[in-house]
């Protein structure tokens, strides 16, 4: 499962969460941006379903450990929104690679499956992320939904339920945007590199 | 055993290059490809590292290779070496290393002249087998030579490319008090002065990591200088703030100046960028997509990155043979590419200059230089001297 | 000291922060940390302000949202009292003296081992190969990430599509900068993967030079391990 191009593929998805998420977390914008590699890479690896979602996990994973180290602290306790995103990814957002890639691009089929596989993702990783940063983090996880989170306590919402539909209430845009990144850098992605990941790997020589 | 591969480009050479080490050695031979993905480990951090990865208790001592001084580049990270660097930084991780058979595929020619004998000497006498590919050389002295011969692919015409090319008028410039280092560096330019002439050719020299690119990059606005001015027929122009509207920049590497997956993508994106600048006398596309036909990529939806990388150079060279740019840059553009290339290229730059194109190139290439009436400059001690 | 012990400290230290309840707790291992990192005798000001400059926007920003805008501590919004201001600062304080532990924990860490290579570190460390190898992958290819970000930027700066500074411009084509270092990446991810790296078998010759016995524990290993178990006895027993 593990060959070198998926190594190389895991350690470059992660790398991408690692550096968009970082950029959006700094800036304080009421999104994350910080799972795009993991949708990336599961859309890279299919339809090896099972290595779509161990890959996809494991890039979310390290991006989230590297963050925690460098930068966000908060990050490394989301490992379950991650898992959710890694799972809807490869079993959901990866049917649609067909879709993503065709040329010319088809604006009804393609936008249809991004906001599709967007919610979806969203709504998961929304209901998974909600109690961690309401009882761990008290609803202030330093991004700036914390802003959203705010809004409904003030609005007389318990922790809980202010988390969740904060939560509700920008996840599912988030992640129809990171769907979105992540099937336009899976569009420019060369043949080969995806063909490198789909069968064991090979030396390749090459006329030039 | 010591093997030059010739042929000219798209003739199998880099397959059979390729094809040689893993039925030789499979898995076991060192590769130094054209650039630095392919001549390095990309596995450290640090100089220091890469030779370790590499270093075996097993060399032979009778291998030595080391023309810089790696101990004291020990914490620099590769990449931030330049391209003639990496090489020598490769070959002396092979000294090193156990390895009894290496390959090169073409990377010798980004190599000055020094270290480039330096390491066609050390390849000619150190106890392993070598196979070569190198547009530069028709036969070396006691290495055997095996040619290739393979359909003709991405045809290239520059004859044609060139000859729908119209005078200009280009701008003198002129380079006052230039000051540059990079950040934990020496100074690349101290103090650097220069006026360049329009309609003239200038070849920049210096040793490898002097500061050639790192003018080009200034020039182009990549770069910002700490210090100095650049003016354009007497008036203040500074790309580094204003954006590059002057220079057409083909880069060593040419998967640097890409702006787009497909060729379409970056022709489209490259000129409604250019059209910000009323000056400039912008090229229709079906007259870009004529110009990439003849540097051999016929389709617009070509992907730049799935072509092979000879095609990749030779398409590189596009906006600088649009004439939409009073100033052309060509950063080693003869890197990869077999005489008869080189020679349509040279003719090429000769027609640009005679137009009132002002011509910059680097290269250590010194044939490719001789047939280019030019300007020297050398580049040396943080000085630019003509 | 060792990697590994270094790794088990911060570890334990960290655990001990997610553990602790209040100020005071809190305190003790963040006298625990700052004396690791003098230790370390190194000068410690500058991990100091990077941890300060991570927290920093974070503190600021949990003072507008639970200070100013709400009011009043999560346990009183839970307990329906009104509560108070300054509830909310000394949970806000809570939280972030808590994160400026975890950044300067790992700050002490790098601090520690300043002056060794990425691979000497990884090398020392007790770890499965594949973990090892994975983690130096990791890293290198943060560090090709950064290199296309480098040439990218060159890319569209000489095409005129991005400027140097900030501008209405940059923000328009901001996606194009990540398309083009992706494109970029993979330019040079293929050409290690399909060329360089099978050719030589450059991943076998990692594994060798990372395959070095991971050294045995130190004295100053089971001593700092000792103070960092005793650091998470006392912030338990505040709980």
């Amino acid at each position: 499962m593990f060959t070198t191009p998926r190594l190389v593929a895991i350690a470059l998805c992660a790398a991408l969460n690692f550096a968009i998420g970082n950029v959006v977390y700094l800036v304080k914008l009421p999104i994350y941006l910080d799972s795009i590699g993991t949708i990336l890479c599961a859309l890279l690896i299919f339809p090896d379903r099972l290595a779509a979602l161990c890959c996809a996990f494991i890039a979310g994973l390290i991006g989230i450990i590297l963050t925690g180290l460098v930068l966000n602290p908060f990050l490394p306790w989301f490992a379950g929104s991650v898992l959710v995103i890694a799972l809807i990814s490869a079993l959901l957002t990866a049917r649609a690679s067909d879709t993503f890639r065709a040329r010319p691009l088809q604006p009804l089929p393609f936008f249809g499956k991004v906001i599709l596989c967007g919610v979806v993702t969203g709504v998961g990783s929304a209901i998974v992320s909600a109690p961690v940063v309401a009882y761990l983090f008290g609803g202030v996880t330093g991004s700036g939904s914390a802003f959203v989170v705010a809004f409904f306590l003030k609005a007389g919402e318990q922790l809980l339920s202010s988390a969740m539909l904060a939560s509700l209430a920008i996840d599912p845009l988030d992640k129809v945007l990171q769907v979105l990144l992540a099937a336009l850098l899976y569009r420019a992605t060369p043949r080969e590199f995806i063909a490198m990941l789909r069968v064991p790997q090979t030396s390749a020589p090459r006329a030039g | 055993m010591r093997e030059l591969i010739g042929g000219p480009n798209f003739s199998g050479r880099s397959a059979a290059l390729l094809q040689r080490l893993s039925a030789l050695a499979p898995g076991n031979a060192f590769f130094v490809g054209p650039y630095a993905e392919a001549a390095l480990s990309g596995l450290s951090s640090t100089v220091a590292d890469e030779i370790a990865i590499y270093r075996s208790d097993a060399a032979a001592a009778a291998r030595a290779f080391a023309p810089l001084d790696f101990a004291a580049l020990a914490a620099r990270k590769p990449p931030t070496l330049s391209g003639g660097e990496q090489v020598l930084l490769a070959l002396h991780c092979f000294a090193l290393s156990d390895f009894t058979i290496i390959g090169i595929d073409t990377a010798l020619e980004q190599l000055d002249p020094a270290n480039r004998a330096a390491a066609l000497d050390f390849l000619s006498r150190v106890p392993s087998a070598t196979l070569l590919v190198d547009n530069r050389l028709d036969h070396i002295d006691g290495w055997s030579v095996r040619a290739c011969e393979g359909a003709p692919a991405f045809r290239l015409d520059l004859a044609a490319a060139a000859s729908r090319l119209a005078p200009v008028r280009a701008p003198t410039i002129a380079l006052e008090g230039l000051w540059f280092r990079y950040p934990s560096g020496r100074d690349i330019f101290r103090n650097a002065r220069i006026v360049l002439q329009p309609g003239t050719t200038y070849r920049l020299t210096g040793p490898n990591g002097a500061g050639k690119t790192t003018l080009f990059k200034l020039l182009a606005g990549v770069l910002a200088p700490k210090a100095g001015s650049i003016t354009l027929d007497g008036g203040a122009y500074a790309p580094w703030r204003d954006g590059n509207r002057i220079f057409a920049f083909a880069t060593q590497n040419p998967d640097h100046q890409w702006c787009g997956a497909t060729l379409g993508e970056d022709l489209s994106r490259r000129r409604r960028a250019l059209a910000r600048h009323k000056q400039i006398a912008l090229p229709d596309m079906a007259t870009l997509v004529d110009l990439a036909a003849q540097l051999g990529v016929t389709s617009i939806d070509q992907h730049l990155y799935e072509l092979p990388l000879v095609a990749r150079k030779r398409l590189s060279w596009l906006w600088p043979l649009s004439g939409a740019l009073p100033w052309i840059m060509f950063d080693e553009p003869t890197i990869g590419q077999d005489r008869a290339a080189c020679a349509a290229l040279a003719a090429t730059v000769t027609r640009l200059a005679a137009l009132g194109h002002g011509v910059l190139f680097i290269t250590h290439d010194d044939d490719f230089a001789a047939t280019i009436a030019h300007t020297r400059l050398q580049l040396a001690d943080a000085a630019i001297k003509a | 000291m060792t990697p590994n012990g270094a790794i088990g400290f911060g570890l334990i230290l960290i655990a001990a922060a997610g553990t602790a309840r209040g100020l005071t707790g809190l305190g003790v291992i963040l006298a625990l940390l700052i004396a690791f990192a003098l230790a370390s005798r190194r000068n410690i000001a500058a991990a100091l302000l990077w941890s300060l400059g991570i927290v920093a926007p974070l503190a600021a920003f949990m003072a507008l949202v639970w200070i100013g805008f709400v009011g009043r501590a999560p346990h009183e919004i839970a307990a329906g009292v009104e509560g108070s201001r300054a509830a909310a600062a000394t949970y806000a304080a809570t939280v972030c003296l808590r994160l400026f532990i975890i950044a300067f924990a790992v700050q002490a860490l790098f601090l520690r081992f300043a002056g060794w290579t990425p691979l000497r570190f990884v090398r020392a460390l007790t770890a499965p190969p594949l973990v090892k190898k994975l983690l130096v992958l990791t890293l290198s290819l943060i560090e090709t990430i950064l290199q296309a970000i480098d040439r990218a930027r060159t890319a569209l700066v000489a095409g005129g599509l991005i400027t140097r500074r900030f501008s209405q411009v940059n923000l328009r084509n901001g996606w194009l900068l990540v398309q083009t270092v992706w494109l970029t990446v993979i330019a040079i991810a293929i050409g290690r993967t399909r060329d360089k790296w099978p050719i030589e078998g450059t991943l076998s010759r990692l594994d060798h030079a990372l395959a070095a016995a991971a050294p045995r524990p130190a004295i100053a290993d089971f001593a700092w391990g000792a103070a960092a178990v005793l650091c998470l006895g006392i912030v338990w027993g505040l709980r």
